[in-house]
């Protein structure tokens, strides 16, 4: 187990450190450098005062020696500051990582709650009339983006009904956003579910367990339930990839004070550093979730073992 | 699709309005009940009777949402709408504009130029005190304008301050600018928000300067700052008026002023139509009726923003480098028509002049002179002298950035142009990306050529030095003669001559069809607000000025 875990980490800095080199040579690639964005719009600023600030900022060496500096400081500890308004770019972003972590994983349990039992109850009644609109369901889910979801809650539960506010980051103003992102994820882990609980359901040793006089509850939870999980944990692992993909946009929806939106304006504003923090911080999160979720295996289901 | 069902479920319910401001109580609900029982109806209804129900009153607190929010409080490190727009809570400026646009006193009582325009000497008001209760006097001018040219401070407006060769206390009332060359823009310049007068308490917070500490003259004190998130303000009670153009002659009447972020348009409507916000900024602009139609709502439109919407060309290869073909596309669309079926009414103006309506300088009289008529034969004929035709349509780029009906406009003059036979392809880009492009189109020789529909906002005509003396701002069209003209704009100090030297440029710009003015303002210059919000205003280039605001309780 730990040399399986020591082997997973050091994929996992193996798997960040190309991803950091892979968004220096992306962002790089679109056109538009930030010092020219910064003063395109509203400055009486002199060419020699532009190229100035270039060579304060590095921008003007080429890109593997920027990213030879980036990593440099990184490894120091030092993230930078962001190239419009010099603030410290780590500051930014870890006062935003536990909103956007909060979202993602209230999300997750908003898609559980909904996707696992939907799953489940539609494979136990599969080919009835329950089955048949869950699924229904469940493909209105996929297909509704969750831009629109979102606007829709608003209309519905601030506007017309005034229960809860339009936007904010506390707690009350993560309900709506919760479970915007868990419904469109929700619908795609009921499909799972169902086809994994069939498989289980169909299995040998479920007949066996109530041949042997075990009450359904007993059969359900212990024998179906319990491994038919197994996919679906798998599956969830990538689900909490996409909360933290999706969360992007609800984060833009709901105005929730999150990694995702400092993320999007970086982009329009060519904030190197910030993005390169961004990505830094979201590959670390990413890797981090999806070794806990080796982890987490094993305790679902006893018979993997890690040597 | 999806916005059509978001639309006909909004119009099929009546807006039911959240019982937040109890005292418009009784009117309020019985002009909404009205308004339902008659449908779908859009009369103005009995919006002035509402907001005669309740006072407007001192004290509360209003929430402003925004689309975005300020990259620093630091006036030096960044020069977007959404910070400036801060600065303007928070600090105060020796010149201030009034309601014309003209330069006029603020936290200086008088100003003197010298009479060869290489220094200005300033004299300030008796009295004014720091939000930290030290005084306010030449020093912290000193400071504030030193701090902004010094090359170890990395100072984003150091080239508006212009050239500067030196500042002097002369006694703690009295400061000096000294110029090495006369430099026309300097007191437009102390008048906008960049050149906000800074506390020299300030260098105490060090690093925190522009994070969470921010101490100005200004109606607004700083309390606290969550980035990404609001930014909490309170009223500065040793507040004096000057030349802001404001009734108030003290202290604003708000107790706090907090700005959020809402990134999404729809959301932010929402939050005013909840009342959860009072004053928002860019409403969705499809959606412009439903503030309309709202009694419990108040449109407000900027004008004089300084912003101008023009065509520029590229003319670093065919077609663009001749002049005609520049005319033939100015006289084949026709901009009224297209602000009218993009904009309908009362959103923007048709401009005539490259500085636009607000800025010194611009006379719509005079431009009128120069414009482009619309005139589809001139423009055929045009294209027929060049070996154009409908056998040989002329093939071009029109670019545009995202945002503000813009990607409508140019729609609109695609197929204007196509009926001169200019076939002309769209592509729409973020305004960073576009202006990179601008840039690098600028520099090919070959390939199709590229015209584009571009903004900038400026409070002085030296905007169009900026954008066009060479190399200009995006390397585009450049020329000797030009730059003279242009030189001449930024050097002369007294304003009849200046004027003169401004017209003269722009003439040069609209005959040679350089820098082809569209419309103005156009860009977030649209403020909605809740009924009870009393007193708000905009002042001129697009400032939100809160100091007569008071809410109806």
């Amino acid at each position: 187990m730990t040399r399986y875990l020591i082997k997973r980490i050091l994929g996992g800095l193996l798997t960040i450190w190309i991803t950091t080199i892979a968004v220096t040579l992306l962002i790089h690639l679109v056109p538009g450098d930030p010092v020219q964005i910064m003063y395109a719009q509203s400055q009486s600023t002199t060419p020699e005062q532009l190229e100035q600030i270039r060579r304060n900022l590095g921008l003007d060496r080429p890109i593997y020696e920027q990213y030879l500096m980036y990593m440099g400081r990184i490894l120091r500890g030092d993230f930078g500051t962001t190239i419009r308004g010099n603030q410290p770019v780590l500051d930014l972003l870890l006062v935003r990582l536990p909103n956007t972590l909060l979202l993602a994983v209230s999300s997750l349990l908003v898609t559980m709650l909904v996707g696992v039992t939907a799953g489940f109850f539609a494979a136990y009644k599969r080919g009835t009339w329950i089955d048949t609109t869950l699924m229904t369901g469940a493909i209105l889910g996929i297909s509704i983006p969750s831009f629109w979801l979102g606007l829709m809650l608003i209309y519905v539960f601030s506007i017309r009904l005034g229960w809860l506010p339009v936007s904010g980051t506390d707690l009350k103003n993560l309900i709506l956003p919760a479970i915007t992102l868990g419904l469109a994820n929700a619908a795609s882990v009921s499909r799972l579910t169902r086809s994994s609980m069939l498989d289980v359901l169909s299995q040998d040793y479920m007949r066996t367990a109530r041949a042997k006089g075990l009450g359904e509850n007993i059969v359900l939870s212990r024998h179906a339930f319990r491994n038919g999980m197994i996919n679906v944990v798998n599956m969830l692992g990538l689900q909490f990839t996409y909360m933290m993909g999706g969360a992007i946009v609800v984060e833009n929806v709901f105005a929730w004070n999150g990694i995702g939106r400092l993320a999007i304006q970086s982009i329009f504003q060519r904030d190197y550093p910030t993005i390169q923090g961004f990505i830094l911080i979201f590959a670390t999160v990413v890797v981090l979730v999806s070794i806990l979720l080796d982890i987490l295996y094993v305790w679902i289901d006893p018979r993997i073992t890690y040597s | 699709m999806t916005w059509l069902f978001f639309k006909t479920l909004k119009s099929l319910n009546p807006r039911i309005t959240k019982p937040v401001q109890r005292s418009l109580g009784v009117v309020v609900v019985t002009a909404v009940m009205l308004a339902a029982c008659g449908g779908n109806s859009s009369q103005q209804t009995t919006a002035d009777s509402a907001t005669g129900a309740g006072t407007a009153q001192e004290g509360g607190t209003l929430v402003w949402a925004r689309y975005g929010d300020a990259d620093s409080l630091d006036p030096h490190r960044t020069t977007t709408t959404l910070s400036w727009q801060i600065f303007d809570q928070l600090y105060d400026t020796l010149l201030a504009f009034d309601d014309q646009g003209n330069v006029v006193p603020n936290l200086a009582q008088s100003y003197e130029i010298a009479p060869d325009g290489q220094s200005i000497t300033f004299t300030l008001n008796e009295g004014i005190t720091c939000h930290d209760g030290t005084p306010f006097d030449a020093t912290d001018v000193k400071y504030t304008a030193e701090r902004a040219i010094d090359d170890a401070n990395p100072s984003v407006t150091k080239g508006a301050w212009g050239p500067i060769s030196q500042v002097e206390v002369v006694d703690p009332q009295t400061v000096r600018f000294q110029f090495e060359t006369p430099f026309g823009a300097f007191a437009s310049f102390m008048a906008d928000p960049f050149a906000s007068m800074l506390c020299d308490s300030n260098e105490a917070a060090g690093n925190q300067f522009g994070v969470s500490s921010a101490i100005g003259t200004g109606p607004w004190k700083l309390v606290s700052w969550t980035k990404g998130d609001e930014i909490v303000l309170e009223k500065n009670p040793d507040y004096q008026k000057f030349g802001r153009p404001v009734e108030n002659p003290g202290a604003p009447y708000l107790d706090r002023l907090v700005v959020r972020q809402i990134p999404e348009a729809q959301t932010r409507l929402a939050g005013l139509q909840t009342g959860e916000v009072q004053l928002i900024v860019n409403p969705p602009l499809d959606d412009l009726d439903s503030v309309r139609n709202d009694e419990n709502l108040e449109l407000h439109v900027a004008k004089n923003t300084g912003q101008n919407f023009f065509f520029e060309f590229t003319i670093s290869r065919p077609p663009f480098n001749d002049v005609r073909a520049r005319q033939a596309v100015a006289h084949a669309v026709d901009v009224d028509a297209a602000i009218q079926a993009a904009f309908g009414e009362g959103l923007v103006e048709r401009e005539k002049c490259p500085i636009s309506r607000g800025v010194f300088g611009n006379d719509q009289t005079f431009c009128d002179q120069y414009t482009y008529k619309h005139d589809p034969e001139r423009a055929k004929q045009l294209l027929a002298e060049m070996g154009y035709g409908p056998d040989r349509p002329m093939e071009v780029i029109l670019m545009t950035s995202t945002g503000d009906n813009r990607e409508k406009m140019v729609q609109i003059f695609q197929s204007q142009l196509q009926q001169v036979g200019i076939n002309a392809k769209l592509e729409t880009m973020d305004i960073g990306t576009l202006n990179a492009r601008v840039k690098q189109e600028n520099q090919k020789t070959s390939g199709i050529s590229t015209f584009d529909m571009m903004d900038w906002a400026w409070f002085d005509p030296d905007i169009l030095h900026q954008l066009w003396h060479s190399p200009g701002a995006y390397s585009g069209y450049q020329s000797p003669e030009l730059d003279a003209l242009l030189q001449k704009t930024r050097t002369t100090v007294n304003p009849e001559q200046r004027k003169e030297a401004v017209n003269a440029a722009m003439r040069y710009l609209l005959e040679n069809a350089v820098h082809v003015p569209l419309y103005t303002p156009g860009s977030l210059w649209v403020y909605a607000t809740r009924r009870e919000v009393q007193g708000y205003k905009i002042g001129p280039f697009n400032r939100p000025v809160f100091n007569d605001v008071k809410l109806v309780q």
